[in-house]
């Protein structure tokens, strides 16, 4: 996409590039997303403040980091619908490991993220090498890693974490909370990938068409291995800091997580049909639903209402979306 | 097929196995949806009471205090109401005894928000939106307890008193709880309800929410230690977990019906929607009877089966008056007439509550619900 619209707009010409970047998917989003902002600053006082920006940044994390790798997977024309689960089984692996493994609480963390990384790299395994279809091959693993979860924690809790630990989930690093530095140079790191390498290019390559891919020499099936593996290892991480956050383990952590990741993920103009998709856009998408939440609610509309208007967001910027590509591809 | 491929296939199943082990083991606590807190049965049918041991000092105050609230005795104050979910006939019934203690005391505005899944995350971001907004204090029903807690604290330290019901929160992270029936009260009311329908050597089924629902697990092991105390010869078949979802449950006890055949005298409902759902399963398979349904629900989604005769008991305390008594317990909060030397709270229409537990005010005893009493009530 982002390749396409340069083609577009007429070379050289200044307004033509700012016209392509302002009716870009990602320019319209954010244009959105001020609106939201500025809006619901003016019907909400509580929603202007700072401390309300950094507590919001706090609790869309975990989403977010998910939503890096998702973005890489549905470009590619995939989809991994396991990543709650493997977010639940990463809580449950570190929480047991420590408590009733005894292992150093440091070695349950690498312990609990190599499972994550392990359970996302099966999945890209099966994908590979089997031809199983990805919505099939997640949606098993969906099940299967919140089984495992449950089977290990025998539905128990773990808590009891010591102060260190919860630093991740509840500190901050100068004055921003600590897991919002980690999204925020996940999201660079992952934009950069994404647009400025041939690992992102041909991640583009395998969503437009795999088959001229392969023949174009890609190693399609390393890269989709790695983008599975790096699923896994971002559910992982996101499992660990929500345990930090929330001081405990359970094992149905994470359940629902899928849904809100795919949401962020194609809101911000990510086509499910892959191909095209940015990690801007999806930063936007994820950052947009989380202010929608939280202002609404500040604002005074109930939880129950909420869902009702991001719904309607939803499908309102996909429309409009859809509408200005349309408008552009007959100019 | 690559060997590499089968390496990596072998390294995951290994680390499924050093994992997947206990859950074959078994030599842990049973696989009964139980927690592992001790229990406290009570004395069984025919037994004098025991009495209270004077001697036993009560437990100190043991919750937590709002950092510097503002001074609000006898003032308007503005409260939310956070329950597990909203959207089901439960929460709807604390909800209206709420709002009657609201308009009894003329000065508290009460809103009910939660999310429509009992779902943790999505329960703490409501309630941090609520502490970001602005209220004088927070009722909460906990989808669990230590989850909950660091949020809850921060209310306390931004001046928020904060009261839950229901379902506790570990104690430093609100100020009191208001308890509906002490567990072992429950269990000892859901066992004999069982033992005089299908008789002291019952075979019986357990449909609960999930495991790690606080309240569910106590009540399961209360039940456990009360059967092994009072009914020895009763048989424990399975504990199913259905979340509080209607569909779950219904499959669930259909579950138990299929599994167990004849040998399933009674099953045990542990949440207000896996109580109807098994009636209803137990109904349409025909063992109505045959299989006896005891659980808690509220008496309008029992109504049906109680009348045609399917259900006989319905265990429960009243939740219009566990919402009332939230209430109450907040505005004696705001009012500084209830503090930790408190041994009791005035409670409108419910008189004096006792303390107990260091933080908690008991409602009192369970209620039974059956076809004599039921329809005198509409929640």
């Amino acid at each position: 996409m982002t390749t396409s619209d340069l083609s577009i707009s007429q070379p050289g010409s200044k307004l033509g590039r700012f016209r392509s970047l302002l009716f870009s998917q990602e320019g319209i989003l954010f244009i959105i997303l001020l609106l939201s902002i500025v809006v619901l600053s003016v019907i909400s006082e509580p929603f202007r403040t700072v401390d309300n920006f950094l507590n919001q940044g706090r609790q869309l994390a975990e989403v977010g980091l998910v939503a890096l790798p998702m973005t890489y997977i549905i470009i590619t024309g995939g989809i991994d619908l396991s990543v709650g689960s493997i977010f639940g089984l990463t809580a449950i692996v570190l929480g047991y490991s420590w408590k009733n493994l005894g292992l150093p609480l440091e070695a349950a963390i690498v312990l609990a993220l190599t499972i994550a990384v392990l359970a996302g790299l099966f999945n890209g395994l099966l994908i590979v090498r089997m031809g199983v279809p990805p919505l099939i091959m997640t949606l098993a693993t969906l099940a299967l890693y919140r089984g495992l979860a449950q089977g290990i924690s025998e539905g128990r809790s773990v808590t009891g974490y010591p102060d260190w630990f919860l630093h991740l989930g509840q500190g901050s690093v100068a004055g921003v909370p600590t897991q919002v530095w980690l999204l925020v140079i996940s999201a660079i790191i992952a934009g950069v990938i994404l647009s400025r390498t041939t690992f992102g290019r041909s991640i583009y390559a395998i969503g437009n068409n795999e088959t001229g891919a392969r023949f174009s020499g890609i190693a399609v099936g390393r890269v989709k291995l790695l983008i599975y593996s790096a699923s896994g290892l971002m559910a992982g991480l996101a499992g660990w800091i929500f345990v930090s956050r929330t001081t405990t383990t359970r094992s149905d952590m994470g359940s629902g997580l899928e849904l809100d990741v795919i949401a962020a993920v194609v809101l911000g103009g990510t086509s499910i049909f892959g191909g095209s998709g940015s990690i801007v856009g999806t930063v936007i998408g994820v950052v947009l639903i989380q202010v929608l939440k939280n202002g609404l609610q500040l604002a005074g509309i109930t939880v129950d209402g909420t869902i009702v208007v991001i719904g309607f967001v939803l499908l309102g910027s996909v429309f409009l979306n859809n509408s200005i590509q349309r408008r552009r591809g007959a100019l | 097929m690559s060997r590499r491929f089968f390496v990596l296939l072998l390294v995951l199943a290994a680390s499924v196995l050093v994992f997947g082990v206990p859950i074959s083991a078994q030599d842990g606590p049973r696989w009964d949806g139980g927690d592992d807190l001790p229990t406290n049965p009570l004395e069984c049918p025919g037994e004098d009471p025991a009495t209270p041991d004077p001697s036993v000092e009560p437990v100190p105050f043991n919750g937590g205090q709002a950092v510097n609230p503002p001074d609000l005795a006898g003032q308007d104050i503005v409260l939310v109401d956070v329950p597990k979910l909203i959207g089901i006939g439960y929460f709807a019934a604390t909800t209206l005894g709420q709002q009657q203690a609201a308009e009894e005391l003329g000065n508290v505005t009460v809103t009910t928000d939660a999310p429509t899944e009992a779902n943790i995350d999505d329960q703490i971001a409501v309630i941090d939106n609520y502490i970001t907004q602005g209220v004088n204090g927070i009722l909460f029903a906990a989808n669990d307890p230590v989850a909950i807690a660091p949020v809850l604290t921060r209310a306390l330290e931004a001046g928020i008193h904060v009261v839950g019901y229901d379902a506790n929160s570990l104690p430093e992270a609100r100020e009191w709880f208001v308890n509906q029936a002490e567990f072992n009260g429950i269990a000892k009311a859901m066992m004999d309800s069982m033992a005089a329908e299908k008789g002291e050597d019952a075979s019986f089924g357990i449909v609960t929410s999930t495991f790690t629902t606080p309240n569910q697990a106590r009540w399961i092991a209360e039940m456990q230690a009360y059967q092994e105390k009072c009914y020895p010869n009763m048989t424990w078949l399975e504990t199913l977990e259905a979340q509080e979802d209607q569909v779950l449950s219904l499959n669930q006890a259909n579950t138990l019906i299929n599994k167990y055949g004849e040998d399933l005298d009674g099953i045990f409902g542990m949440t207000s929607v896996a109580t109807p759902a098994s009636a209803e399963a137990v109904t349409q398979a025909g063992l109505c009877g045959q299989v006896a349904v005891v659980g808690l629900a509220t008496p309008n989604a029992m109504k049906p089966y109680v009348e045609s005769g399917c259900v006989q008991s319905v265990v429960l305390w009243n939740p219009v008056d566990l919402g009332y008594a939230a209430v109450y317990v907040m505005r004696a909060v705001a009012d500084g007439t209830l503090t930790p030397e408190s041994t009791s709270v005035e409670a409108g229409r419910l008189g004096e509550l006792q303390i107990v537990n260091g933080s908690e005010v008991l409602l009192g005893p369970p209620f039974i619900y059956n076809m004599d009493n039921i329809n005198d009530f509409d929640f």
